[in-house]
């Protein structure tokens, strides 16, 4: 077999994850923000402490060897300090939970248990791409901060860890083996390590070539879809934000030809043309920020599946690839933008438990995709949408209006309190998912299936009483989906809300365990051996 | 006009003591914006009168509006799910089911104690805050926190 013959070769290591305490990489703390910090103390000290100001050029090269002196300084004092942590940061891997200890004078102890994993994340900077280091990012459903970051660890440490915590969480029972309890980053007995590797439930796990030999081996991903670079750079170009950049820039060099056109003697053009020169240049400096960092997020953008979630894999300078567990998708987003209407693009985004920072940085499960590629990345994650066609229905859900496949729809006297969506918002009940949909420029589909189902609330403001409509919402963990049906009519609304809750119920009493091999019989224990 | 309503519900009305507890907080929140211009007005300037009506005026139209809304506030333990319903000009309905609170909470300041009532939390993975008792009869809280614990854990479906 190919592993066995490598390890005979190259008498490699085999990666784990550790059992005991350790520590992260020693130059970790020479990735940080020590350069910047360095230079921006220098500065300011120069600026509120140096003597006068005037001849600044004099300062400048007559001060070099202080100003050397203090951003070494500055620098020497941020990385000893950020030495001082992390000798006190460690981390474990424990049958059950992530155990992580910091700090000096306040001690922090985090306990992340394994059946609360929403996402593993193992996320490189371009400083960690140069170096081979990569973070790792454990989110749980609790508050913000509830979950662990590990910063940094080698590579294939780092996927080490995250196959063997994805498979416990899974629940396959590993069994070390004979002599293996050494728990550190890498065994010298890769002989007696492959005989013992473990699979999950019999199936093949073999690692791809070229990836670093780790204890439990990476599932074996499926590629789903995989964004061209040209579709990606064209629907940056195609959003909102470039247009309203072409408007403000057209607009500012009409108003400076005008002006300059029109009265040539006064002092007034000169402020007029200047004005709109610098707007000009700094809407296009903010729009091409914004742009690169999409760019660079967005970038080689592939979605997969394995046996231990969705794998998600983006960027261009700093690369992310994030796993998410079955049955840890909250509720699914399709938008599509009135410039995507003729490529028929769709934006999926997802709300998962425990992804509070940026949203549009990590729930992103597809930026831009065919309407096949958007029903795939659905599938994905909620592989049975509970109705006998589910691709003509869901694709006539994006861009139906009115009572088309069984929608129900908001009644007339909603066009009162919004004139243009009224005759699109509506929702419709599979027998797996409750799909949601409005928006009537950009269309928008929400759907949520009921398992995932929180809380439900009808809602009705005066207005909304007068003219005998309310709103549902259906609640759901904090992210950019948010699941509300608008300006349905009081009996529609009151319907939904009692078979919607009904429909939760029955769900509720299906889901058996957070465990998903277990729940399918992968986890080695119970069932016949499937690769056979 | 027609408001949200469900069938076959026996609402439980929260405490007739949250009232006086809107009451009284308007009237703490009020009085130094009513006194001032009052005794402004006895000092220098008749003109006054005006500002401490007007102000008197708005401590009177909150005050209704609490005992508007503490009129409304009621809840209702069903099968699978509790029903808690809220306010008078902007209504709502939540239906919290018992299977996906986290964990309940039972609090109350000084003067809700003195009152002799207190206000649930509910935390469900969504974090919605509108899900809250308030004006629980202190003898029924702690009952209530444990039988919604009990069936919570009774149905507990993850998250």
């Amino acid at each position: 077999m190919e592993n066995t013959q490598g390890a005979a070769e190259g008498g490699g290591h085999i990666f784990t994850a550790p059992r005991e305490w350790t520590r992260v990489h020693p130059i970790s703390p020479l990735l940080g923000g020590w350069a910047v910090i360095a230079a921006v103390g220098t500065f300011w000290i120069e600026r509120n402490l140096g003597g006068d100001d005037d001849e600044f050029l004099d300062l400048i090269f007559g001060r070099i060897a202080v100003l050397v002196g203090l951003a070494v300084g500055i620098a020497v004092i941020v990385i000893a300090a950020g030495y001082v942590s992390w000798w006190f940061h460690s981390f474990r891997l424990t049958d059950e939970a992530i155990e992580q200890r910091k700090g000096l004078l306040f001690k922090q102890f985090k306990q992340a248990r394994l059946d609360r994993v929403q996402a593993v994340d193992v996320v490189q900077p371009l400083v960690g791409r140069l170096v081979g280091l990569a973070k790792l990012k454990i989110e749980v459903a609790g508050g913000t901060g509830s979950g662990i970051d590990l910063q940094y660890l080698r590579l294939a440490e780092a996927e080490a860890f995250r196959n063997e915590l994805l498979a416990r969480a899974g629940g396959a029972k590993l069994d070390r083996g004979a002599g293996a309890d050494s728990g550190e980053g890498a065994t010298d007995n890769p002989a007696a390590q492959q005989s013992h590797a473990p699979g999950i439930g019999g199936l093949q796990l073999a690692p791809s070539p070229g990836t670093a030999r780790t204890w439990v081996a990476a599932a074996v991903e499926r590629l789903l879809v995989a964004v061209p670079i040209k579709r990606t750079i064209l629907s940056v170009l195609l959003s909102a934000g470039t247009i309203i950049l072409a408007f403000i820039v057209v607009a500012g060099v009409t108003a400076s030809i005008v002006a300059s056109v029109l009265a040539a003697e006064l002092d007034l053009i000169g402020i007029v043309f200047g004005g709109g020169a610098v707007g000009g240049a700094i809407a296009i400096f903010g729009w091409l920020a914004a742009a690169l960092g999409q760019l660079n997020r967005g970038l080689n953008f592939k979605l997969g599946i394995a046996a231990d979630g969705v794998r998600i894999a983006h960027g261009l300078l700093e690369t992310t690839k994030q796993t998410i567990p079955p049955g840890r998708v909250q509720a699914v987003q399709f938008t599509q933008g009135l410039l995507w209407r003729k490529p028929d693009w769709w934006r999926v985004v997802i709300n998962v438990a425990g992804y509070h920072e940026d949203p549009t940085k990590v729930s992103t499960l597809l930026p831009v995709g065919t309407r096949l590629e958007a029903l795939t990345a659905m599938w994905s994650v909620l592989p049975d949408l509970g109705d006998p066609d589910p691709e003509s229905m869901f694709s006539a859900s994006l861009s139906g209006t009115g009572e088309d496949n069984g929608f129900i729809n908001s009644p007339r006297s909603a066009r009162w309190l919004d004139p243009w969506q009224w005759r699109r918002l509506g929702y419709k009940a599979t027998d797996s998912a409750l799909l949601i949909r409005s928006g009537w420029l950009g269309r928008v589909l929400i759907v949520v299936p009921h398992q995932r189902t929180q809380s439900l609330e009808i809602s009705q403001g005066p207005l909304q009483r007068r003219l005998g409509l309310a709103t549902v919402t259906v609640h759901s963990t904090p992210g950019p989906v948010k699941p509300v049906v608008r300006h349905l009519a009081l009996a529609d609304a009151t319907a939904l809300l009692e078979e919607q809750a009904a429909r939760a119920a029955v769900w509720r009493r299906r889901q058996t365990t957070e465990q998903w091999l277990v729940a399918v019989g992968f986890d080695g224990e119970s069932g016949d051996d499937v690769s056979k | 006009m027609t408001s949200i309503s469900l069938e076959g519900v026996t609402w439980t009305p929260a405490s007739s003591k949250l009232v006086t507890a809107r009451i009284i907080t308007v009237a703490i929140w009020m009085a130094p914006f009513v006194l001032a211009p009052t005794v402004f007005a006895i000092i220098f300037h008749p003109a006054w009168w005006w500002v401490s009506g007007g102000l008197l005026a708005s401590a009177v139209w909150f005050a209704w509006l609490g005992y508007r809304s503490a009129t409304a506030h009621a809840w209702c333990e069903r099968e699978d799910d509790l029903l808690i319903k809220r306010g008078r000009i902007f209504r709502s309905i939540t239906a919290v089911p018992y299977g996906r609170m986290q964990y309940v909470e039972v609090s109350s300041g000084p003067l809700a104690r003195a009152l002799g009532i207190s206000s649930l939390q509910l935390h469900t993975a969504a974090a919605s805050t509108s899900a809250s008792l308030s004006g629980v009869p202190l003898a029924e809280a702690d009952a209530l926190r444990d039988r919604l614990s009990a069936r919570g854990e009774a149905r507990m479906a993850g998250l």
